[in-house]
């Protein structure tokens, strides 16, 4: 810690206030289950309730064209309830999704034929319904009967009352390049109901109201992407700077992807990544850790664990030929994005990109304090390094004053870079950083569900291990780190440039 | 070879005993007892009156999180200087402080890992502290300048106005942002605050003397109410608040804040439409709704849960994006009106050509809900969650002081929810019935629908009708607007 820096008072005083914290306030306890389950289990008592998730090292990363979004909506279909929970008669709501199966193989046939019109240039909307065929109307409307058929059997989203009724709070799941994470809160009393319901859709899932979930899915993208003014143009960008590596896609998936998802997609999804080797269990709250540990062990024991392991990512992503730019006229306040390609969150320099954009970054950071505050030309600025599995991102991004262009800004961004390359970083610039970044670290562990969240994030991109050795590895990061890392991801090879204009509503 | 096999029989013997019950119903838990925590237990008064809510948590990290609450806001707005509260809420951090130069005080804050924020909002702000234990005296010092001696620095004010000018321009961006513009407009008569908005014009017009005058307007003890927790003693801390805040005097200018003034005439029904070239609609609906004091606001808290909670097990959801799949989310919430009675107010997005399909759907659940008595079981489950979930909202100690300052300044009574969860129990099938008939009225439906104008109108050709047809209600199409100056662009 500190190796060659000559801390003054206060920060000796800092860091003698927070360096035993890393060792006392977090006491992971990890148990491996025979069927290959992990679990971390994190006992605190300040308040009776527990927070439970468990992730699964399975997001868009581990799809491949063609099946973009099947994470995300499968991440949907866990919700939709089991051979116990969700329906009143199992067996015949099995062969009625065995039935819309076998009509839907019909509408992709039929859709099979309408891509071929739409290729040669014959219709211009595969959704319109003008162009349907008499034999895909009459497929849809037997899908419809069907549908409506199994309504009558479903118990509308019974996970979510059964948690509910029993005090359980935000209750949600969410899907990211790297994983998927599916979370609860609830009372102390409560957490065998999760083992229950948390085994239950683990071991016997039905993906039940599949097709009709598409089309939410589609809704949510239109919120999320179509509907806001840089949606798209971020989606774009995104797709443009990643060559190879499947973070090229959006984690929801590309619309004709979505749309045309089937069950046995989803299901060999969840037999290759679903398995019990592939997920972390946790739980941060008021629970006793033997107790807890034979309830985990009764119930998810009992899913048995595949001998064969997912398939490994193997792409890496190649050198960019060069610089990249990408400008969007869009309705949004003009901004620059520079999106510099750099290390995956556990990479060994990860922790002197952090520091270096907290140099950046911030109040009295480099960036707001040359482009906001001396010279006037820029309404915010800042900078992000984003870690992932696979690959991370170091930012930089600044929106001008009214009357300057956006392109005025990367000069400047750029220009705080080169000085921290060629003159380093002082003293006192290293430990506010680091000051800053070990007391962001405390702040987002102060509720169980925070903790909670810290951990399933550090397990998705490597294990929890390296959240606890985090504060040690920022700490002992030097001015010459900094430098050198300063020096070492910018190059115009590795850069992407987004500009967005603002383009005048109509 | 014998242990190994002993030790497996012994755990087969385990399992057997406690097998997994067949549905998670049979689960038998223990008891968790929960009582409502009192605001008297968490009180105290500095010797100048300020009301302080206080929260030690001895074992908790080693941070202090101090909070003023300030009554005071955008209602206070001079007619043509709309704008001046957020300003002077955002400037009294931002542009530093008589003894410590804005940068100054950005550089020792963040080098502290601390922060201090400020803000006014519509009838109310705050300014906090949020630094480790061992900084507090320190923290406290600069907390006390911004709170009293804020410098309003000119050239902290011109950058704020730069970037208050970029995110006006912005306006008309986003669905939501244009919804924000027009809903307040369509509920609220001209003139009110509620509907009175910033324009470039208002904020350029807003001077360092403008904020100086506001802040010292409202610093009054009488305005103020503290809440604060994290590692400290109680007693200590409370010695130290009144060596501070404890000796805050009103200056000359300084005056208890007015009462907030009432709306006056409500809104025009109608289905109101916004023409933007996107493929999404965003809908938000708002009719009459009471007061968090009214008899009947348990029964319309029950009502909004087994209707819009948001939750999926809430009927909109079911329908609309369960069944239908034409939504990602929908719900709502009857406001709580804190100085008049709220809306029943909520939202969803859909694709343009479903918009009179969903409200049709929409409108057909209210009819329901007040045609039909709820069944005792969508009832009783209904009551569980919200009586279930009640605890959690009280879980970490900064919200409880947080809540219990926050209702000081709006003046609800003190301890309201104490008995939330049997007023909740209370509710009977009738009065969820009776409600629904009294706040669900179509005929005073204020509709906005902000998409693209022409495929939201025409409807969904596989279910016909368009959305002139969703209501007997008049459709209004409304101009977009110059984001800057707000007014209509032709």
């Amino acid at each position: 810690m500190g190796r060659t820096c000559q801390p003054a008072r206060a920060v000796l005083a800092f860091l003698c206030a927070l360096a035993p914290l890393a060792g006392q306030e977090v006491k992971v306890l990890e148990r491996t289950l025979p069927n290959g389950f992990k679990v971390l289990l994190v006992e605190r008592h300040d308040e009776p309730s527990i927070a439970c998730g468990w992730v699964a090292r399975a997001g868009s990363a581990n799809e491949r064209p063609g099946i973009t979004g099947v994470a995300h909506l499968f991440e949907h279909m866990m919700f939709k309830g089991t051979r116990t929970i969700g329906t009143r008669d199992a067996v015949r709501d099995g062969e009625l999704n065995r039935k819309q199966d076998e009509v839907m193989k019909t509408v992709r046939g039929e859709q099979a034929l309408l891509r071929e019109r739409l290729r040669r240039g014959e219709i211009q909307d595969l959704r319109d319904p003008a162009v349907r065929t008499p034999r895909l109307q009459a497929a849809l409307a037997e899908l419809d009967t069907l549908v409506k058929a199994q309504r009558e059997l479903i118990v509308k989203d019974e996970l979510m009352k059964l948690y509910g009724q029993a005090g359980g709070t935000g209750l949600n799941a969410n899907t990211t390049m790297d994983r998927t994470f599916f979370h609860i809160d609830l009372p102390a009393n409560k957490l065998e109901l999760w083992a229950w319901l948390e085994s239950d859709r683990l071991l016997n899932p039905v993906f039940r109201e599949f097709y009709s979930e598409r089309d939410v899915v589609l809704e949510e993208r239109r919120l999320r992407v179509e509907a806001t003014p840089t949606g798209k143009a971020l989606e774009t960008f995104q797709a443009m700077q990643w060559q190879a590596s499947p973070y090229s896609w959006p984690v929801i998936g590309w619309p004709s992807d979505i749309s045309s998802l089937t069950r046995d997609q989803a299901d060999a999804f969840f037999s290759t990544y679903y398995a019990p080797g592939n997920i972390t269990l946790i739980l941060v709250g008021d629970f006793r850790a033997d107790e807890a540990m034979a309830t985990v062990t009764r119930y998810f024991g009992r899913i048995p664990g595949n001998p064969v392991p997912p398939p490994p990512v193997t792409v890496l992503e190649p050198p960019q030929g060069g610089e990249q730019r990408l400008v969007a006229t869009v309705e949004s306040m003009p901004f620059v994005l520079i999106a510099q390609k750099a290390v995956p969150a556990v990479h060994r320099d990860a922790a002197a990109l952090d520091i270096l954009s907290g140099i950046l970054n911030g109040d009295s950071g480099r960036l707001k304090r040359a482009l906001v505050q001396d010279r006037s030309v820029a309404v915010l600025a800042g900078s992000g390094f984003d870690g992932m599995k696979f690959g991370g991102v170091f930012r930089l991004y600044a929106a001008p004053v009214p009357g300057k262009a956006p392109e005025e800004m990367e000069g400047l961004l750029l220009e705080q870079v080169r000085a921290i390359q060629e003159q380093g970083v002082t003293d006192h610039e290293l430990q506010k950083a680091k000051n800053q970044i070990a007391a962001s670290m405390y702040r987002r562990m102060d509720s169980n569900a925070d903790l909670r969240d810290q951990l399933a994030e550090a397990e998705s991109a490597g294990t929890y291990r390296d959240f606890l050795e985090e504060p040690g590895l920022l700490q002992a990061v030097t001015r010459e780190d900094v430098q050198r890392v300063a020096r070492a991801y910018f190059a115009l090879e590795g850069r992407n440039t987004l500009v967005v204009r603002r383009k005048e509503a109509k | 070879m014998i242990r190994p096999i002993l030790l497996s029989l012994a755990a087969g013997l385990a399992l057997q005993a406690q097998a997994i019950p067949p549905r998670p119903e049979a689960i038998a838990f223990k008891p968790l007892a929960f009582s409502v925590p009192k605001a008297g237990a968490f009180k105290a008064d500095l010797s100048n009156g300020i009301p302080v809510y206080i929260a030690e948590e001895p074992d908790g990290l080693p941070f202090v999180r101090i909070r003023v609450f300030i009554k005071g806001g955008a209602y206070l707005d001079p007619a043509g200087k709309e704008g001046l509260a957020a300003l002077a809420g955002a400037q009294l951090r931002a542009g530093g402080t008589l003894r410590t130069p804005a940068a100054a005080l950005d550089e020792r804050l963040e080098f502290l890992a601390a922060s201090i924020q400020s803000s006014l909002g519509d009838t109310s702000g705050s300014v906090s502290l949020d630094i480790l234990e061992k900084d507090l005296t320190e923290g406290l010092d600069l907390f006390m300048q911004v709170l009293t001696q804020p410098a309003f620095a000119p050239e902290r004010l011109d950058q704020a106005k730069r970037a208050i000018r970029q995110n006006l321009a912005s306006r008309g961006d986003k669905l939501e942002s244009i919804a924000a513009v027009e809903l307040p407009r369509l509920l609220y008569r001209a003139g009110h605050f509620t509907s009175a908005q910033p324009t470039a014009a208002s904020v350029a017009a807003l001077t360092r003397e403008d904020l100086a005058a506001f802040h010292a307007r409202l610093l009054h003890p009488a305005n103020l109410v503290v809440s604060v927790s994290g590692k400290f003693q109680r007693k200590a801390m409370l010695a130290r608040l009144d060596a501070t805040l404890g000796r805050l005097k009103a200056g000359p200018a300084a005056k208890p804040s007015p009462v907030v003034p009432a709306p006056g005439a409500l809104a025009k029904p109608g289905i109101y439409v916004v023409d933007k070239a996107v493929p999404q609609s965003l809908v938000q609906w708002a009719l009459p709704g009471l007061r968090r004091t009214d008899p009947d606001w348990a029964a319309a808290t029950v009502l909004n849960s087994i209707l819009a909670s948001g939750d999926f097990t809430c009927r909109l959801m079911k329908k609309i994006r369960s069944d239908e799949g034409l939504t990602y989310g929908i719900g709502g919430a009857f406001g709580e009106g804190s100085y008049w009675r709220g809306h029943w107010s909520g939202s969803f997005q859909t694709k343009n050509k479903s918009v009179a399909y969903a409200l049709r759907l929409f409108l057909g659940e209210l009819d329901r809900i007040k045609r039909e008595p709820v069944p005792a079981e969508e009832l009783g489950s209904i009551q569980n969650t919200i009586v279930e979930a009640f605890p959690a909202r009280w879980g970490r100690k900064a919200n409880v002081v947080n809540l219990f300052a926050g209702e000081r300044l709006v003046g609800w009574p003190e301890d309201g929810w104490t008995d939330y969860r049997e007023r909740i129990r209370a509710v009977t099938a009738a009065d969820v019935q009776r409600v629904a008939r009294t706040y669900l009225d179509p005929a005073k439906l204020v509709l906005l629908v902000v998409g693209k104008a022409d495929e939201a109108l025409a409807g969904d050709p596989e279910h016909p009708g368009p959305l002139a047809a969703v209501a007997p209600l008049p459709v209004v199409r409304l101009p977009l607007r110059d984001p800057l100056t707000l007014k209509p662009l032709s």
